[in-house]
């Protein structure tokens, strides 16, 4: 599973917790539709710096870079890539 | 995980649990009626250090590692019956790791020599007349203006409010938003116009801790008073309570230990019916409850300190141990109360003061309803 897959399958399933929802397209506004709040920001994070080895820094704890799967995946391979 | 202390931070633990019994505990009972903040009390504090161990030594603090903090805490709560002082030195501490972790390179270097010296007292502005456990729900709005942000709302039962130098403010910069993206973190001295503290709010317990107001009325605070980037306060704000919740429960479960020993001592002394009254189950078994709670909340504490120490994500953990330690202790307090019986009703005897002190704790930093709450969501429900 790629990087975007692999965390579309855990908003999917930890967040929506209603898998027959229309799939989550890479698009969809996570932090403006709320799927996306203060606690599953930090089980989010938690997630993604356990599953791919990374420690995302402070500076980049923006709500920005949650805003959609397009810009979580683009976070996460900005720090693989450190 | 190895939770056993260093040599190091035996020392250090040791020199706290000295300072604390020779220079804190004295008149506690006549500081507690009294409801003042001691201030000459938080000094001794400022020059053992106490607010320093977590900050660079750059930046004016000790350089200790975040579980050398923790441990020097829970030593503190074991030690110093002033629980309202250890929150006071908490607060101060968590406003110094806010501005570590979200500050930019300049407000680190300019705001922390004084934090860390406790020259300057801070304090954190985030609960609201209409939102407490809502806490993302608060009306205090900054808006942007001539290269600033205009500040206006209430802040209320701010521990350290009324004495406040600093303070982080949290407030509304998009409402349009939803919660994730609509809240900043601003910085707000004493004697900002449009900025003042309120008196000190009369309340059950740790009296010798001020609560109370903080208003911002078309309050101009400058750019640079941006603490993090605009829109972060509220991911700053659930990162910082991880370290927030970590290092109160090392004072709360200090006071656990202490009341422990209080009983076990007691009921060892106690004679009724001809004998201890430790014999008696009803006693024992109380007393076996506490003893147990110690050893699970020192499991609890550590593994989220250590995991923080790591720059580890610890949502789970730090409310575990908020939520099992506060409990514990509040039900400690109670028992020790009632094991005492009509002398633990006496304020002379300051079991009562533990016991009212100690609800706070299940309530200040997330009520015990919310970290179920943290915790249910993160099982995935």
């Amino acid at each position: 599973m790629n990087t975007c897959n692999t965390i579309r399958d855990f908003i999917t399933h930890e967040m929506l917790h209603d898998s027959l929802k229309t799939p989550l397209g890479d698009d969809d506004q996570l932090v403006d539709s709320g799927i996306i709040d203060s606690l599953g920001v930090m089980n989010l994070l938690s997630f993604l710096e356990e599953k791919f080895s990374i420690q995302i820094p402070d500076d980049d704890l923006i709500p920005e870079n949650f805003a959609s799967l397009s810009t979580i995946t683009a976070l996460v391979e900005r720090q693989m890539a450190r | 995980m190895n939770f056993a202390f260093t040599e190091e931070q035996q020392k250090i633990r040791n020199t706290i649990i000295d300072f604390a019994r020779q220079e804190l505990n004295p008149g506690i009972i006549e500081r507690d009626r009294a409801g003042v903040f001691p201030r000459d009390l938080w000094v001794k504090c400022a020059e053992m250090r106490l607010m320093a161990l977590p900050f660079p030594e750059a930046h004016g603090g000790d350089g200790f590692d975040f579980v050398t903090t923790v441990a020097v805490f829970h030593a503190l709560g074991y030690a110093c019956k002033d629980s309202g002082l250890i929150l006071s030195l908490a607060t101060q501490v968590i406003c110094g790791l806010t501005i570590q972790l979200s500050g930019n390179q300049e407000q680190a270097a300019c705001l922390l020599p004084d934090l860390a010296s406790g020259t300057l007292i801070y304090a954190q502005g985030i609960t609201e007349p209409d939102s407490g456990s809502d806490t993302f729900a608060m009306r205090t709005t900054a808006t942007k203006k001539d290269g600033g942000y205009i500040l206006n709302g209430t802040k209320t039962m701010i521990s350290n409010g009324p004495v406040t130098d600093r303070a982080l403010i949290y407030a509304v910069t998009n409402p349009t938003k939803k919660t994730l993206a609509r809240i900043s973190c601003f910085l707000v001295p004493k004697g900002n116009p449009g900025f003042s503290a309120g008196n000190p709010m009369e309340k059950m317990g740790l009296r010798t801790m001020t609560n109370g107001e903080l208003v911002c009325t078309d309050c101009y605070v400058p750019g640079p008073s941006l603490v993090g980037r605009e829109g972060q306060g509220v991911i700053l704000f659930s990162e910082v309570v991880e370290w927030e919740r970590v290092l109160i429960c090392a004072g709360l479960l200090g006071g656990l230990e202490r009341v422990l020993e209080d009983c076990i001592r007691y009921a060892k002394e106690r004679k009724a019916f001809g004998q201890s009254i430790g014999t008696f189950q009803a006693i024992s078994h109380k007393i076996a409850t506490m003893r147990m709670n110690v050893e699970l909340g020192r499991l609890a504490l550590y593994s989220a300190a250590i995991l923080k120490n790591k720059r580890k994500r610890a949502a789970l953990e730090s409310s575990v141990a908020k939520f099992f330690i506060s409990e514990s202790l509040k039900q400690a307090c109670l028992d020790a109360v009632q094991i005492r019986g009509g002398y633990g009703y006496m304020s002379e005897f300051e079991v009562e003061r533990d016991l009212r002190d100690s609800i706070a704790a299940t309530i200040y930093s997330g009520t015990s309803e919310m970290q179920a709450n943290t915790i249910a969501r993160l099982a995935g429900l």
